[in-house]
C-alpha cells in the first residue's frame, strides 16, 4: 500500500481546507447578526415581487451539449494512457490513435451539420415589423429645456447662494429624515 | 517514480515534513490570494485612470483583508426557496479542488531536510495530470449545484452557462494537455517539469509547437470564467451569476475559490508549458531561484488576465460555444495527431498534415450544412405560420430559443 502514501499531503490539505471554511463559518455565526426578515429571505429580483418561479425547463441545447461532452470526455481520458506509453506502441499505436480520432471525428462532424452546436437562433426569414410599442419617444419624458438664465447660474457655479427650485425644502428634509428614523 | 519522501513509508518525520508543506503551501495560497485580489484591482485602477484602494495599508495592499472582516460581520442569508443542505455544501465543493489542483504544482526544485529528499510541491502523486482533469470537473459541481440549489432564476441560469462553458472547454483542454503528455511519456508533474529543464528550448511550448500552449491558454480561461468569457456572470442579463443569493462568508468563499483558481491554473500554465520553475540559478542560495523563477512566470500569467479584462468586451454566448467546439477541439485533435506522427518519422507527419486538408473541407462543409439546414427550417416556419398551422407555435419557441412551456 506503499503507493497511496503519496497522498497522504493531498488528504491532510482537504482536512486543512475544509476546517478552515467550517471555522470561517463558526466564526461568521458568532460575529455576524442574524435578523431574517422575509424581504432579505426573498429569491433576488431588484426589489420586485417575484411573481416567476424559476425555470424548471431549459433549452435542449444545454442538454445536448452535455451529451457531446461526454463523448469528447471520454476520447480525451483513453488518450492519455496512449500518450503515456506512445513510445513502447510506436506505429501500431499511431495507427490506432488515428482510427480512433476518426472515428470520434466523424460522429462530431455528423453533429454540427445536425445543427446540435448551434446556438445562434434560427434565422429570421420575415423581417422584423416595427410593432415596438417601446421607443425612446414613449419611454422618455421630454422635459422642457431649462429656461431662464438663473438657472444656468446656478449650474456655473454659485450653487451655495441659490438652490434650484427642484431641491426640497430644507425644512421637508428634516422631516422625511426624521420619518424614516422613526 | 512517486514521489521520493515516501519511498521509505511514513515515520514521524516524513509525517511532519507533509504537514508543514500542506500549512505552508494552504497559508502562501491565502496570501497569493489576498495580493492577487489587490493587484488585479490596482492594475485595473490604473488602466482606467483610477486611484483604486489606496487607503487600508501602505498602497491599499490590506483592502482585501478588510473586505474579508467585514464579510465576516455580514449577515448570512438563506433565501427561502433554496435547498438548504445543498446550498451549505457548494461553497466546500468550490473550495476545494481550488486548494487541491495546487498540490500537484512544483514551485521548486529538491531540498534534502533532515535526510529526507523534499520536492517543494505539497504532493506528487503518479497520476498529478489526471488528478488536475478530475479536480476541474469537480469544480463544475461547486458552480452547477451552488446555482441550482439557490432556488432563483438568475444563479439557476447563471449555472447553467456556466457549466455548460466549462464542459465545453474542458476538452479543448484535456486535448492539449495530452499534447505535453506525449512530449515527456509521464504524467507525474514533477517529470514533466524536470524534462523540460536546462533550455528554454526544451520547454514543452515549443516542443508542442506553440498551438497546445495557446489552445491550452484559451480554454483556461475559460474554465476560470475570467473576461473575456465571464458570462456566467454577465451583469447586464444576470444579476451576479451562480453566487446572486450568496452573502457574508458563503460569498467569499466563492470569490476566494475564483482567484485561487486564477493562481493555481497559472500554475499549471507554467508547469505544463513553460518549465515551471526551471531558469538560471546562482550558487548562493540554489533553492530559492527556481522558487523565484516560478513565480515570476505565474506572475507574468496573472497580470495577463487582469490586462485581458481590462481591454476585452464579453464575448457573445453562440460565439463562446462556436470558438470552444468548432475551432479548438478539432484543431487541438489535429494537432496531437501531427505530433505524434512527427513523432514516428516525418513521412507520417507529412501523410497527416495533408489528411488534414480535407479534413478542414469536411468541418467546413458541415457547417454549411448545418446553416442550410436552420434557414430551410425558418422558411418553413414561415409558411405555416401564414397558414395558420398549430405547428408555429412550436416553431415560434425555436425560433425565439425559448422552452416551450418556460414561460409560466
Amino acid at each position: 500500500m506503499g503507493s497511496l502514501d503519496s497522498y497522504l499531503p493531498i488528504f491532510l490539505l482537504i482536512v486543512v481546507g475544509i476546517a478552515f471554511a467550517s471555522l470561517s463559518f463558526v466564526a461568521s455565526k458568532l460575529l455576524a447578526p442574524q435578523r431574517p426578515t422575509s424581504a432579505k429571505e426573498a429569491p433576488y429580483e431588484c426589489g420586485i415581487e417575484p411573481d416567476r418561479e424559476p425555470p424548471t425547463r431549459f433549452p435542449v441545447r444545454f442538454y445536448l451539449v452535455a451529451m457531446v461532452f461526454i463523448v469528447f470526455d471520454i476520447e480525451v481520458i483513453f488518450l492519455f494512457p496512449w500518450a503515456v506509453v506512445e513510445n513502447q506502441l510506436g506505429r501500431f499505436g499511431l495507427v490506432e490513435i488515428i482510427v480512433f480520432a476518426a472515428a470520434v471525428f466523424i460522429s462530431f462532424v455528423y453533429l454540427i451539420s445536425n445543427g446540435a452546436l448551434d446556438w445562434v437562433p434560427l434565422k429570421r426569414v420575415r423581417p422584423i415589423t416595427s410593432e415596438a410599442v417601446r421607443t425612446t419617444a414613449s419611454t422618455v419624458r421630454r422635459v422642457p429645456p431649462p429656461g431662464g438664465p438663473g438657472r444656468r447660474a446656478v449650474r456655473t457655479g454659485a450653487a451655495g447662494d441659490a438652490p434650484g427650485p427642484d431641491m426640497p425644502e430644507p425644512s421637508s428634509v428634516a422631516s422625511s429624515s426624521g420619518g424614516e428614523a422613526a | 517514480m512517486g514521489d521520493p519522501l515516501f519511498i521509505h513509508g511514513v515515520d514521524l518525520a516524513v509525517f511532519v515534513i507533509a504537514v508543514v508543506k500542506v500549512v505552508v503551501a494552504f497559508v502562501v495560497l491565502l496570501v497569493s490570494v489576498m495580493l492577487m485580489i489587490w493587484f488585479e484591482r490596482k492594475v485595473i485602477s490604473d488602466m482606467q485612470n483610477r486611484i483604486g484602494p489606496n487607503r487600508a495599508g501602505p498602497f491599499g495592499i490590506l483592502q482585501t483583508l478588510a473586505d474579508g472582516i467585514k464579510l465576516f460581520f455580514k449577515e448570512d442569508l438563506m433565501p427561502t426557496n433554496a435547498d438548504r443542505v445543498v446550498f451549505k455544501l457548494a461553497p466546500y465543493l468550490a473550495l476545494l479542488p481550488a486548494l487541491l489542483i495546487f498540490t500537484i504544482v512544483p514551485v521548486g526544485g529538491v531540498v534534502t531536510i533532515a535526510h529526507h529528499t523534499v520536492e517543494l510541491q505539497v504532493a506528487d502523486p503518479a497520476i498529478g495530470i489526471l488528478f488536475l482533469l478530475a479536480l476541474s470537473s469537480v469544480a463544475v459541481y461547486g458552480t452547477m449545484l451552488a446555482g441550482w440549489s439557490s432556488g432563483s432564476k438568475y444563479p439557476l441560469l447563471g449555472a447553467v452557462r456556466a457549466s455548460a462553458q466549462m464542459i465545453s472547454y474542458e476538452a479543448a483542454m484535456g486535448l492539449s494537455i495530452v499534447a505535453v503528455v506525449l512530449e515527456s511519456h509521464s504524467l507525474s508533474t514533477r517529470t514533466i517539469v524536470d524534462l523540460q529543464a536546462s533550455s528554454v528550448l526544451h520547454w514543452n511550448v515549443f516542443r508542442t509547437g506553440v498551438i497546445p500552449f495557446l489552445i491550452f491558454v484559451v480554454a483556461v480561461t475559460a474554465e476560470l470564467q475570467r473576461p473575456p468569457f465571464d458570462l456566467s456572470e454577465g451583469e447586464q442579463e444576470l444579476v451576479g451569476g451562480f453566487h446572486t443569493e450568496y452573502s457574508s462568508l458563503r460569498f467569499a468563499l466563492f470569490f476566494l475559490a475564483e482567484f485561487m483558481n486564477t493562481i493555481t491554473m497559472s500554475a499549471i500554465i507554467v508547469t505544463l508549458f513553460l518549465g515551471g520553475p526551471d531558469g538560471p540559478g546562482f550558487h548562493f542560495l540554489r533553492w530559492l531561484w527556481p522558487i523565484l523563477w516560478f513565480a515570476g512566470k505565474t506572475v507574468v500569467f496573472l497580470y495577463g488576465y487582469v490586462w485581458v479584462r481590462a481591454s476585452l468586451p464579453r464575448m457573445r454566448y453562440d460565439q463562446l460555444m462556436d470558438i470552444g467546439w468548432k475551432l479548438l477541439i478539432p484543431l487541438s485533435l489535429a494537432w496531437l495527431l501531427i505530433i505524434a506522427a512527427i513523432e514516428q518519422s516525418r513521412l507520417w507527419g507529412v501523410a497527416i498534415l495533408v489528411a488534414c486538408v480535407p479534413i478542414y473541407f469536411l468541418l467546413q462543409r458541415s457547417r454549411q450544412v448545418s446553416r442550410r439546414r436552420a434557414e430551410m427550417q425558418a422558411v418553413e416556419t414561415e409558411r405555416a405560420r401564414s397558414r395558420k398551422d398549430p405547428r408555429s407555435v412550436l416553431f415560434d419557441s425555436l425560433l425565439a430559443d425559448e422552452p416551450a412551456g418556460g414561460e409560466h
